[in-house]
């Protein structure tokens, strides 16, 4: 059995495991730490793409916290024309699904970057939409129907763990196909010059915001595949997330700070749906 | 994969107290036969996940199936569980990052430059090219003559100025000595800080007239995050824009660092 993330979209978008990188955790599909490949998750999501380039904030972008981190890059990324320029083959080689994270600064863009990649086939297995921690529930209403009128790829919409069971209805309604649950709170610390660096928390310390969040959006009834992003660290973890509702994990700092227990976590996923028959 | 990188866990053989400063010696050999000068290593500073972020080390001696690494006498919490962990633990690391230091073809004269604890990242440098049967200068600007390298940890034939920044009665500055040693040099390898790059390209373009692409490599003195160039924690901003130093450097062309001309 395979695991559906859009099963009312009529492209779908399968996994065969519930394990996926979560967004820019390899880059754009180019950055695979040691001992770690492709075909061990069920999907990548890549790391954001705004229309234009951004240099993003200057460094220091990354200050430790117990249990964790905040790493504030501004959404640096080189654009949407030279990621699809760069990216495009080797997502076609790559023996995985890849959802491409599409960021917006103005009304429009992230439209206006689906709508072309519709017309590129076969390009990313589907789209990212990461909702602003300040969006409102008309704004995000409004910006996923306009992306599904101009894309049929599978749309899920990461959100804001804080506020991730007030908009989650909304998400649905306007079309999305699987909800990610979600964005850590952003916080504050200063580095090691005393400048306030601010951005979402990252590592184990943002679990239980991804729990409470994941819990109550899952109450909520929707009938939408659900995905758990956010402190996801250990098969119990996994295990946990998958009780409380979601059909898949995402995972990130753990390939970023410890690539072989991420190796051990995907692995022990994967045998799961080989040893059953599901895959 | 990022080419070459590996997580292997290193056996901790030895400690070494060098003043408040401990020195580690770590040995595992397929990272070691990888490692290159300029090149570091992520070391996780802890038995669960506190401290969470591995730390970043640039080795000091290379030999065999070891390497070296400081830990300095600072407040961080990582550098002080280090500073206690039994001898024959295994420390879980990451490495090598990045690009290290590249002596050309056909050089015979190397000049090194360091900028206090950053120097130390130069001796591997130092002993590979002095091993070259090359000659080998290293300068050194220090705060204190304390914190500088002490001579014999260098080969007996490596030239070697340790220089106060603030000069002091009878003190060479470094300018001073780069004026001998710059146009000698066929090479600078350098290890410091942005502002001490900018003052090694005013003196080459006084003593060279111009800083030439290929004249000078220079360590960016960055920390990394997971070393792959995915984070986009590391960057710098550099020639043609702002970049992943784990994926550009850390070791750079100094024109990349300052700019030309």
């Amino acid at each position: 059995m395979v695991i559906e993330l859009a099963p009312r979209n009529k492209r779908g978008l399968s996994l065969r495991s519930p394990i996926m990188a979560g967004s820019g955790a390899v880059g754009y599909g180019d950055c695979w730490p040691p001992g770690l490949e492709p075909r061990y998750f069920g999907a990548i999501v890549t790391a954001g793409v705004t229309m234009r380039p951004r240099p993003g904030c200057e460094p220091p972008r990354v200050v430790e916290l117990p249990l964790g981190f905040v790493l504030a890059t501004g959404d640096h990324n080189p654009g949407y024309r030279r990621v699809i320029a760069q990216h495009a083959d080797l997502w076609r080689r790559l023996d995985v699904p890849v959802i491409l994270s599409l960021l917006g600064a103005e009304p429009g863009d992230r439209a206006w970057m689906a709508a072309r990649l519709e017309e590129d086939d076969p390009g990313p297995a589907g789209i990212e939409l990461p909702v602003p921690e300040n969006a409102n529930l008309g704004e995000v209403s409004a910006f996923i129907a306009a992306l599904r009128q101009v894309t049929t790829l599978p749309l899920l919409v990461k959100l804001p763990s804080t506020r991730a069971a007030y908009l989650a209805e909304a998400c649905v309604v306007a079309g999305a196909d699987a909800l990610v649950i979600g964005t850590p709170p952003p916080v504050v610390y200063p580095t090691a010059d005393g400048t306030p660096l601010e951005g979402p928390l990252a590592g184990p310390m943002a679990l239980p915001f991804t729990l409470r969040a994941l819990r109550a959006v899952a109450a909520l009834r929707l009938d939408i595949p659900l995905i758990a992003a956010g402190g996801i660290h250990s098969e119990a973890d996994v295990r946990l997330c998958r009780l409380w509702g979601a059909t898949a994990v995402q995972i990130r700092s753990l390939i970023w700070t410890d690539p072989t227990a991420a190796g051990r976590l995907v692995a022990a996923f994967a045998d799961t749906v080989v040893r059953s028959g599901r895959v | 994969m990022t080419a070459g990188m590996i997580q292997v866990e290193a056996t901790l053989v030895e400690r070494r107290f060098v003043g408040a400063v401990q020195e580690l010696r770590l040995q595992q050999p397929q990272l070691a036969a990888r490692l290159t000068a300029g090149q570091p290593v992520l070391v996780r500073t802890g038995w669960g996940m506190v401290p969470y972020l591995r730390r970043t080390f640039y080795p000091i001696a290379m030999a065999g199936d070891s390497w070296v690494v400081r830990v300095p006498a600072d407040g961080d919490p990582g550098h002080a569980w280090l500073r206690t962990v039994p001898e024959g633990s295994a420390l879980d690391c990451l490495g090598p990052i990045g690009l290290g230091f590249r002596l050309p073809d056909g050089t015979r004269r190397v000049l090194c430059l360091g900028e206090g604890e950053a120097a130390w990242s130069l001796l591997p440098l130092v002993v590979e090219a002095e091993t070259l049967a090359l000659a080998v200068a290293l300068a050194v600007e220090v705060i204190t003559r304390r914190e500088g390298i002490p001579a014999a940890r260098l080969p007996p034939a490596v030239e070697y100025r340790l220089i106060p920044r603030d000069g002091g009665h009878g003190s060479e500055r470094l300018e001073d000595a780069w004026g001998d040693l710059l146009p000698w040099a066929d090479v600078v390898m350098a290890a410091g800080s942005v502002p001490f790059y900018r003052r090694l390209a005013e003196a080459i373009r006084d003593h060279r007239l111009l800083v030439r692409r290929g004249f000078a490599q220079v360590l960016y003195p960055a920390t990394f995050l997971c070393g792959t160039g995915a984070c986009l924690a590391c960057v710098a901003d550099v020639a043609g824009g702002r970049r992943r130093v784990c994926r550009r450097g850390p070791v750079f062309d100094l024109t990349e660092v300052v700019g030309m001309g």
